[in-house]
């Protein structure tokens, strides 16, 4: 695709912004209506404009989308929410646990893998509690189905909470990479959903087939 | 009890705006209707989270579309306003209707 063409279509990260905090049924409909708006805009006004626009009511529809559902039924995502965090404090030495059990297991520092003994020293904890936030946000995602981003992003705030101000976050590397990791989490499980979706919205039948 | 719910002011809006576009009323159309007629701006965000609860308390049906090119590829939804969400107007109408009877201020600003 050519640069020109690429200017004429939506903004990339606004139109992903939005899927993602959308529920899988009401992406495609909210992402055509902003693409079809988008384009006439740019029939009148010309690209920049448009994308200006687009950005803007991008923007505007997460924070609606997101205040619909905070407001619309609370109780639900906190249950979904506290429940993840339960996952976490209840979980929060199995990081630990999981290398110390590797190393009794393979004995590394008493043969010639005294290498693999000192990544996983080193490496290993951060690693299995990233794989552990990963799980738990996955977990939260599954269960508040349509509103994935917005409980693991409430989940990602919660963990960040003890720390007072997210800007801490920059300080504590191995907190700011377990809040990446819940939001990612989300990010999937969203992405998995709003494929399946497409899926289906191409192939009605499947399900009766199978 | 269910009977006797009113209509949110936006939801008043909305579905005020889905009747009057009849069988166009999509996305869209909602959101410039509104802008037109009460020139206020909103967001497409706004109106689905309103419309998907409208459709929710049985008020509002909707429907898919064909994907059109200017749209993406994408499909549009179209809504339409059922015997309860008629009931549903009428009501916070006459509520209105007999909360505003007699009072001067509608006068004075006539």
């Amino acid at each position: 695709m050519t640069r020109a063409a690429l200017r004429t279509h939506p903004p990339r990260l606004a139109a992903w912004l939005v899927d993602v905090f959308a529920s899988a049924e009401q992406a495609e409909s909210i992402l055509g209506d902003l693409h079809e708006e988008f384009s006439d805009i740019v029939s009148d006004s010309g690209v920049v404009p448009a994308r200006r626009w687009y950005w803007r009511h991008g923007v505007k529809t997460i924070f609606d989308l997101a205040s619909a559902t905070l407001w619309g039924a609370p109780w639900p995502l906190a249950g979904i929410v506290l429940l993840g965090f339960l996952l976490r404090w209840l979980s929060a030495t199995l990081p630990e646990r999981v290398i110390v059990a590797i190393l009794r297991m393979q004995r590394p520092y008493s043969n010639l893998h005294y290498g693999l003994y000192v990544w996983l020293v080193t490496n290993g904890i951060p690693i299995v509690a990233v794989v552990q936030t990963m799980f738990i946000g996955s977990i939260v995602a599954i269960l508040a189905k349509g509103r994935e981003l917005l409980a693991t992003v409430i989940l990602g705030i919660v963990f960040a909470a003890p720390l007072g101000s997210p800007l801490f976050l920059l300080f504590v590397p191995r907190l700011a990479v377990g809040v990446i990791a819940t939001v990612l989490a989300g990010v999937i499980v969203r992405m998995c959903r709003s494929s399946e979706a497409s899926r289906l919205r191409v192939d009605p039948q499947h399900d009766e087939l199978n | 009890m269910r009977g006797r719910d009113y209509l949110g002011e936006f939801e008043h809006v909305v579905l005020l705006a889905v009747l009057r576009l009849g069988d166009q009323a999509y996305g869209v159309t909602v959101r410039r209707e509104i802008e037109a007629r009460t020139k206020r701006e909103v967001s497409i965000g706004a109106i689905y989270a309103t419309l998907d609860r409208l459709e929710a308390k049985g008020y509002m049906q909707s429907r898919p579309g064909d994907p059109t090119p200017e749209r993406g590829g994408r499909s549009k939804r179209f809504f339409r306003v059922t015997a309860q969400g008629v009931s549903a107007v009428n009501r916070t109408h006459r509520a209105l209707h007999s909360l505003t009877e007699g009072l001067d201020i509608l006068r004075s600003h006539s």
